[in-house]
C-alpha cells in the first residue's frame, strides 16, 4: 500500500492522462447508466400498469438480482468487441437495470389506498392517477435506485475493462499498472475513478434534492 | 379482523403444496421460454445475418444443448469432465464468499449496534461509512489481492476481505435503521420498567431490527459472491470461479460453451447463497408478530 502523499504526487503528475482515461471510462458508464436506468423505469411503469405481467415476471427479476451479473462482462466483451465502448455500456446497463426497476416499481405500487380512492372519487382516469399519484410517489424510491446505479455503472465499466479494453481506458490502465507492480500509479487511477464516481453520485443526489424536496420522506430525513 | 389475520396461516398449511407446485411450474415455464427465445433469436439471427447489436453465430450464441453438453466434456483428453472442475471451483469460491459474508455481516451488525447507542458516534461516523461505499470497491478488488499478496497474506484471505467489505455496508446501514425503528412508546414502556440500555437493546431493538437485517443479508449474499469472483480474477489465485472465467475467456473463440458453463455455475452459486439467506430468514422470523398472527 503506497503512501497517500506518493499517490497524490502520482495523481498530480499524470493528471491530464488520468483525466482523459477517466472521461473515456466515464462515458461508457454514463451510456450504460442512461440505457439501463431508462429501460428500468420503462419496465417498472409497464409492470405497474399491467399487474399480471408484474406477478409473472417478478420472481425472475428477483432470481436475476441474485446472479453475479458482472460475471457476464467477458461475454459482453466477446459479443460487442473488446475495443467497442458499447461492450462496457452493455454490462453497466444490465447492472443498473435491476435496482432501478425494482425500486421504481415499489414506489409506483406502494401508494396509499386512500389516495387512490380519493382520485377515483374525482373520477380520475388511469393516466391521471399515474401522473398525479403514482409517479410522484415513486420519485424518492426511484432516486434510491438511481443513486445505487451510479456506483454500479462505474463498477461495470471498470470491471468490464479488466477483462480487456483499449489502452485509453482507466480500468485497463489500473490493471496494467498493478500487474507491473506500479501500485502508486494504479492507486492514482483508482482515486480518479472514485472522484468521478463521487461526482456522479453527488449530481444524482442533487437532482433528487431538487425534484423531491416537497415529499414527506425528505422532511422525515432531515428531522431524524 | 381475526378472519383477515387467520387467513394467511390457513393458506400456509392447506395451500403450501399447490403453491410449491405452481412455483416449480413457473420456473419450468420460465426456463422453457428463455430457451425458446435464445434458440429463436439465434436461428433468425444466423438466417438473416444479423450483425447488430452483435454478430449472431455459433461462437457468440452457442446452442443451449452444447453448453449443457460441455459440462460432461473432459478438459484434457482422458481427464475428468468440466463439471468436476466447476464443482471444485464453486466450492472454493463459495468458501471465500461465505467467510467474507460472515465476517462482513458480523462487523456490520456490531458497528450498527455501537452507532445505535450514541447520537454523537452516529453523527461522526455515518458519513464516512457512506463515503466508503462510493469507492468502486470491486474496481480495487484485484489490486487489494495483489497488494496484500506482497505482504504475505494468502490470496484466499484477501478475497474474503473483499467479500466482507461488500457485505458490511448494507448490513450496517439496514441494521442501524432497524435498531432505531422501535416506536418511542415502546421505548418509554421499557424505561418505565426500569430496563437498562442492554435490556432495551436485547429485548426491543435487536428483535425489531431482524427483518431489516435480513433484507440487507439478502443483498449482501449476492454481493459477497460477486466480491469473491472478481477478487479472484488476478491470475495469482487459481482454483476459483473467477480464475475459470479469465481462463476460459481466453479460449472463448474455440470453446465458447466452457465460459457459458462457468457463468451458469456463478449464477447458481449466487442463487444458492440468496436462497440460503431466505431459508434462514424463514426459520428465524417464523415467530415474528407479522408471521404468527
Amino acid at each position: 500500500m503506497p503512501k497517500p502523499t506518493a499517490i497524490a504526487q502520482a495523481f498530480w503528475d499524470q493528471k491530464s492522462a488520468l483525466w482523459s482515461q477517466g472521461i473515456y471510462t466515464f462515458k461508457e458508464a454514463l451510456g450504460g447508466y442512461a440505457l439501463g436506468c431508462s429501460l428500468g423505469i420503462f419496465v417498472a411503469l409497464l409492470f405497474a400498469a399491467w399487474r399480471p405481467l408484474s406477478s409473472a415476471f417478478m420472481p425472475y427479476a428477483v432470481a436475476a438480482n441474485a446472479i453475479p451479473i458482472i460475471a457476464f462482462a467477458p461475454i459482453m466483451n466477446n459479443w460487442f468487441g473488446l475495443l467497442n465502448p458499447f461492450s462496457k455500456m452493455a454490462i453497466a446497463a444490465v447492472l443498473c437495470f435491476f435496482p432501478v426497476m425494482i425500486n421504481t416499481l415499489r414506489g409506483l405500487t406502494s401508494v396509499h389506498p386512500s389516495s387512490i380512492e380519493l382520485m377515483q372519487s374525482y373520477a380520475a382516469g388511469r393516466v391521471s392517477l399515474f401522473r398525479r399519484v403514482r409517479i410522484p410517489n415513486a420519485l424518492p424510491h426511484m432516486f434510491t435506485g438511481l443513486k445505487v446505479a451510479t456506483v454500479l455503472s462505474m463498477i461495470g465499466a471498470i470491471v468490464g475493462e479488466y477483462f480487456g479494453g483499449p489502452t485509453e481506458a482507466l480500468g485497463v490502465k489500473i490493471l496494467n499498472d498493478s500487474s507491473y507492480g506500479n501500485f502508486t500509479d494504479a492507486w492514482a487511477g483508482i482515486v480518479m475513478a472514485s472522484l468521478l464516481g463521487i461526482v456522479f453520485y453527488a449530481v444524482v443526489a442533487l437532482a433528487e434534492r431538487l425534484t423531491t424536496s416537497w415529499h414527506p420522506s425528505a422532511r422525515a430525513f432531515h428531522t431524524e | 379482523m381475526s378472519a383477515i389475520a387467520v387467513e394467511p396461516s390457513n393458506r400456509g398449511i392447506a395451500g403450501a403444496l399447490p403453491r410449491a407446485a405452481a412455483r416449480a411450474l413457473l420456473l419450468v415455464v420460465g426456463l422453457a421460454v428463455l430457451w425458446g427465445v435464445w434458440e429463436g433469436y439465434r436461428w433468425l439471427g444466423i438466417r438473416e445475418h444479423w450483425t447488430w447489436p452483435f454478430k449472431v453465430n455459433d461462437t457468440n450464441m452457442p446452442h443451449i444443448s452444447k453448453i449443457w453438453h460441455a459440462f460432461g466434456q473432459p478438459l484434457q483428453p482422458d481427464g475428468p469432465p468440466l463439471r468436476h472442475y466447476l464443482w471444485h471451483y464453486a466450492i472454493f469460491t463459495g468458501k471465500e464468499a461465505l467467510a467474507g459474508f460472515v465476517l462482513g455481516a458480523a462487523i456490520g451488525f456490531f458497528l450498527a449496534v455501537a452507532l445505535s447507542q450514541s447520537n454523537m458516534l452516529r453523527r461522526g461516523f455515518l458519513p464516512y461509512i457512506v463515503v466508503s461505499q462510493t469507492v468502486p470497491i470491486l474496481a480495487i478488488a484485484p489490486m487489494v489481492v495483489v497488494g496484500l499478496g506482497t505482504k504475505g497474506v494468502s490470496p484466499w484471505v484477501s478475497v474474503a476481505v473483499i467479500a466482507a467489505y461488500l457485505t458490511f455496508f448494507p448490513v450496517a446501514i439496514n441494521t442501524l435503521r432497524g435498531l432505531l425503528s422501535p416506536d418511542p412508546e415502546a421505548l418509554e414502556l421499557m424505561r418505565s420498567y426500569a430496563a437498562g440500555r442492554w435490556k432495551i437493546l436485547w429485548r426491543l431493538r435487536v428483535p425489531a431490527s431482524l427483518p431489516y437485517v435480513f433484507s440487507a443479508l439478502k443483498i449482501s449474499a449476492t454481493a459477497s459472491v460477486i466480491g469473491a469472483i472478481i477478487g479472484e480474477t488476478p491470475a495469482s489465485l487459481q482454483g476459483g470461479l473467477g480464475y475459470a472465467i479469465v481462463n476460459f475467456n481466453q479460449y472463448y473463440s474455440i470453446q465458447p460453451a466452457n465460459l457459458w458453463a462457468t457463468i451458469i455455475v456463478c449464477a447458481l452459486l449466487g442463487i444458492v447463497f440468496f436462497l440460503a439467506v431466505v431459508a434462514l430468514e424463514h426459520i428465524v422470523l417464523k415467530r415474528a408478530p407479522e408471521n404468527v398472527a
